[in-house]
């Protein structure tokens, strides 16, 4: 956690900036007792912002949407990433049939498709 | 890094500042990690790529090149570390999405299995925060007040309502985890586990103790002090009492909502600890002209 002066600073980020990002929720410190402060992952949102509106052109709007798209990205890999965990601790054989499971799943939304 | 940026990006020596951009852009979009999760070569070609236009970009820096006086190399671009590698390692943080595994097979497992249905709302209330805590009986039974001190070495006010039992959760509002945003922080929650008493048993509401009796007062009857959880109280034996008689004290057990148990008093009845030669001389005497049978009731199991 850090105070918001040393977020500016390694974010590279001016206050009127980082106050637009914080109004429209890019950027959600955390606020006890009316004092704001910042984690390592909003550094990294804000690198990300930084790319997308420096170099690559996305606008307003745009920034937006990836920033959602992302954080859903997120949220499903994080939870794949936890069921992946839960079925490496099953012993083989049920780890086997979850993936012949999945393979006849896919084998079925395929004929769907066709 | 020592590649040359030109050819990183895909442009020719005389390429203009805007068709720089463009090179640029077009090749960073496509590998930029936040946006390309899982792949590995996707994150160094991106740093070569942001490496390569950050020399290019300086019209001071690429003039240096062209002229040959610096290399591509020492010039990578500090970074923060990569937001989405955050944001997927844990979920401490405001910035969750709804994963869209709502309308999956249509049986919603996955919905079941992960939680959360809708977006998460930013401002979200702190985790509660857990703890046990082991009681003496008869704080649990009568209730109190507690000082506990957390790892944090926080001090937290625990008052323990009268009648608390084992497996029972306390829950302090507001004492857990911080909130995200504007949320309001968790709740502590403390499991109590109550030790066993030496002396009063706890069976339900109702407790049970063995009192020991003199035979003077097992004959005869009289008023004696009883101990009960909450102090002792005075209990009146019939006379004739026999060993193993259990008279009960109305509402001196444990508290439940507005009622209370009873107590079981058992009596053992206690010959005097030392032998008294009068009392035997009399036993003597009196046993041979009134005898009575105990064994039947053995006999007859």
């Amino acid at each position: 956690m850090m105070e918001m002066r040393e977020f500016q600073v390694r974010a590279s980020v001016e206050t009127d900036v980082l106050h637009a990002w914080i109004d429209t929720g890019w950027v959600i410190p955390d606020e006890t007792e009316g004092r704001m402060t910042f984690r390592e992952i909003d550094l990294g949102r804000a690198q990300l912002i930084q790319d997308l509106e420096r170099d690559f052109g996305v606008n307003e709007e745009g920034i937006v949407l990836i920033l959602d798209l992302v954080d859903r990205m997120s949220g499903m890999r994080r939870t794949l990433g936890h069921l992946a965990v839960a079925i490496r601790r099953e012993p083989d054989h049920v780890q086997d049939r979850i993936a012949d499971g999945v393979r006849e799943a896919s084998r079925k939304i395929t004929e769907l498709a066709s | 890094m020592s590649e040359d940026p030109y050819k990183v990006l895909g442009v020719t020596r005389d390429v203009s500042e805007a068709d720089l951009r463009t090179a640029y852009r077009k090749l960073a979009k496509k590998l930029h990690p936040d946006l390309n999760p899982g792949n590995k070569k996707a994150e160094e070609g991106f740093k070569a790529v942001a490496t390569a236009y950050d020399l290019l970009n300086d019209p001071a820096k690429r003039a240096q090149f062209d002229r040959g006086e610096i290399d591509a190399s020492g010039s990578e671009r500090p970074r923060q570390p990569y937001y989405r590698e955050q944001a997927e390692r844990d979920a401490g943080h405001p910035y969750g999405g709804d994963q869209g595994f709502g309308d999956f097979g249509g049986e919603d497992i996955f919905a079941q299995m992960f939680g959360r249905g809708g977006r998460a709302d930013p401002n979200r209330a702190g985790a509660d925060a857990r703890y046990r805590l082991e009681l003496d009986f008869l704080e649990a039974f009568n209730g109190g007040k507690r000082t506990l001190t957390l790892p944090d070495s926080q001090a937290l006010d625990v008052t323990i309502p009268p009648g608390t039992r084992t497996g029972q959760t306390l829950r302090l509002r507001g004492k857990g985890g911080s909130g995200i945003g504007k949320g309001l922080p968790g709740d502590a929650l403390i499991e109590i586990e109550v030790r066993p008493h030496s002396l009063f048993k706890l069976k339900g509401d109702d407790i049970h103790i063995d009192l020991p009796l003199s035979l003077r007062d097992a004959v005869l009857g009289g008023r004696v002090s009883v101990p009960t959880p909450s102090g002792p109280v005075s209990m009146t034996v019939p006379k004739w009492s026999n060993a193993g008689a259990v008279l009960r004290l109305k509402g001196k057990g444990m508290v439940r909502g507005g009622a209370s148990g009873d107590e079981y008093v058992t009596l053992r009845l206690t010959l005097p600890a030392e032998p008294d030669a009068e009392l035997q001389d009399f036993v003597s005497r009196w046993g041979t002209t009134k005898p009575h049978e105990t064994r039947q009731a053995e006999e007859t199991l």
